[in-house]
């Protein structure tokens, strides 16, 4: 939509200005002695209010010619032709408007021009026309201006969007208060398992850390610290939660981003074994096939749960992550039924080039 | 010297870490005896109907139910305790209503300061108004509802309800075929609904836009509702109105 035409004031205010700058060309028919005040203004007015409408194109003629492609010779050309050819309509409209005189005012014209008369008058139409021209451009760069600036800023917060993410996955409050209450309570009758639990948990939170800042890591690290969060989430569940990685040779040292696997552990722990009574095995494969790093992580899950919250988020957040770094080339698919929730993430098996 | 009764205590957590920290710290208390352990909001609900406690150590974060819903389900407003790790809406509520509770971990210090509260709110039993407001206001919009029926609790998923109806003080509650009784004004679970997906179409009925397949026009000026089921529902002039800007 034109943004003149899309605010009502902005319209107003815009038609005023040529119906001034109608008086302008009567005033100057008058002082050339071209016509009468009342004729000259009965021609001018109605010519000026019908083409504030037809000026308003000259904003497509404008943005059909964007700044970054813009060269002098042909952006002069065509804003010249564009105003050559309005100005030709321009005189069509004056001399027919002026014939229609005639009709309404005792059988004569509005005006009774001559030559040099309807030239001025065209030149009028031509300069009319290319100072809209001008006016728009002006229009259209503050208007990209303004778009660019919008842009950035809504980059910028999706850039922290994405960082506060990041740290609420490598610090999840959730868990670190509840291990630490499990802590707590090892003291009391169990010291040397604290203190095994604490020196786990402050391997995982070490390791987050360091990792999270590389944009990939082996699938070897990655399972370290996996083994850290679950030696800590085996203290907290007791019996309930067993694990069997099955980690295929050729595949620890292929690459991937850090935290693929983790919130995998985590969302099968959260959803799956806390809900099962008695709970149950977890279970990871990795293997590399054909090119590709395949790996499943399939848990057992209640039949009759219904989910309290947001089910679904952490995994769709696991998407997009692979989804910017790997576009096309990386597959996240999962599936549940009665009583497994199986998923699997697929990735070209790239390795750390050594030199 | 005249013996006052203990008070009885329910633990109810699913890590049996932090039921074992409580037991540890009620051990100094001898006016205190534990008669249960729960490993999870199911369980929870159960144990407080049979053995009725005059004290719940409550996790709010569990399977099954949170501890906002077991009080919800049995009904229980007075000698809780509640017990969390982390949740900001939970937290927040208890600030707002000032309803005790125990961040994990806590000390022995912080955890005989609330039961030395609990100990002076139990004498007079009064009910804690607090706690209606709190339960009421649960964090909105509603994902499930729960029913209680005898000893059975169900959960419903809230995409699976087709329409709530008012019947006397209580609410019919239709999904999958099957009617639920819930005892609970419409004017309230109106109110915890997500109204992009609910709409109170009647004075006694609410349905769901998912399920919504066709309006009828029984009559001059009457309008009703057929949901995917083949269910009818009544709509009202005023139902109409909201319904009609909506879809």
């Amino acid at each position: 939509m034109h943004p003149i035409l899309a605010d009502a004031r902005k319209l107003l205010w815009y038609v005023l200005a040529w119906l001034l700058a109608g008086i302008g060309i009567a005033a100057l028919l008058r002082l050339t002695e071209q016509a009468e005040w009342s004729g000259a203004l009965w021609f001018a007015l109605p010519i000026c209010l019908v083409w504030s409408f037809v000026a308003l194109s000259s904003y497509y003629v404008c943005r059909s010619l964007p700044y970054s492609q813009r060269r002098w010779p042909v952006a002069l050309g065509l804003f010249g032709g564009a105003s050559l050819l309005s100005a030709l309509a321009w005189l069509g409209l004056g001399e027919a408007w002026d014939s229609m005189g005639r009709l309404v005012s005792h059988d004569k014209p509005f005006v009774a021009m001559t030559s040099p008369g309807w030239v001025m008058y065209f030149a009028a139409g031509f300069v009319l026309y290319l100072l809209s021209l001008l006016a728009h451009d002006v229009l259209v760069a503050f208007e990209s201006v303004q778009a660019a600036a919008r842009r950035e800023a809504e980059s910028r917060v999706l850039a922290r969007d994405a960082e506060l993410q990041m740290l609420r996955t490598q610090i999840n409050p959730h868990f670190l208060f509840n291990s630490l209450n499990s802590i707590s309570a090892l003291t009391g009758f169990d010291p040397a398992a604290a203190r095994e639990m604490t020196v786990d948990l402050a391997q995982f939170f070490r390791r987050t850390l360091a990792l999270a800042e590389r944009e990939r890591i082996t699938l070897g690290e990655e399972v370290v610290l996996c083994e850290h969060f679950l030696a800590i989430e085996k203290r907290r569940f007791g019996a309930k939660l067993k694990t069997e990685l099955r980690i295929a040779a050729n595949a620890t040292d292929c690459l991937l981003p850090p935290m693929t696997l983790q919130p995998l552990l985590e969302n099968a722990i959260k959803h799956g074994i806390r809900q099962v009574d008695g709970g149950g095995t977890i279970t990871v494969d990795a293997l590399v096939r054909d090119g590709w790093l395949h790996i499943a992580v399939v848990n057992p899950v209640a039949a009759d749960e219904v989910p309290a919250s947001g089910h679904g988020v952490g995994l769709k957040n696991i998407r997009e992550r692979l989804a910017v770094l790997y576009g096309a080339r990386a597959r996240i698919a999962w599936q549940r039924s009665e009583t497994q929730f199986a998923i699997e993430i697929n990735l070209p098996a790239d390795k750390e080039v050594i030199e | 010297m005249s013996a006052i009764p203990p008070l009885r205590a329910l633990i109810v957590d699913d890590e049996e870490l932090a039921r074992h920290l409580i037991r540890e710290y009620l051990q100094g208390h001898a006016d205190i005896e534990i008669v249960g352990e729960c490993e999870n909001g199911l369980d929870a609900v159960r144990q407080i109907g049979a053995l009725t406690p005059d004290l719940v150590f409550l996790d709010i974060q569990m399977p099954r139910l949170t501890g906002l819903e077991v009080l919800e389900l049995t009904g229980r407003r007075a000698g809780v305790i509640f017990t969390t790790a982390y949740d900001e809406h939970a937290i927040k509520a208890f600030e707002l209503h000032a309803v005790d509770y125990l961040l994990k971990p806590f000390s022995k210090a912080r955890f005989d300061d609330a039961l030395a509260r609990a100990r002076a709110l139990h004498a007079p039993a009064s009910p804690a108004p607090a706690l209606d407001a709190l339960i009421a206001r649960k964090t909105a919009p509603l994902e499930r509802i729960l029913i209680r029926d005898r000893e059975q609790v169900h959960v419903i998923a809230i995409d699976q309800v087709e329409c709530i109806e008012a019947q006397g003080d209580y609410l019919a509650i239709h999904a999958d075929g099957k009617c639920h009784l819930k005892p609970q004004r419409i004017s309230e679970i109106e109110e915890q609904l997500d109204s992009t997906r609910f709409l109170r179409v009647h004075r006694s009925f609410i349905i769901s836009l998912a399920h919504l397949q066709a309006i009828e026009r029984p009559g001059p000026d009457r309008h009703a509702a057929r949901l995917r089921s083949g269910k009818r529902v009544p709509i009202s002039r005023s139902g109409y109105e909201k319904l009609r800007t909506l879809v």
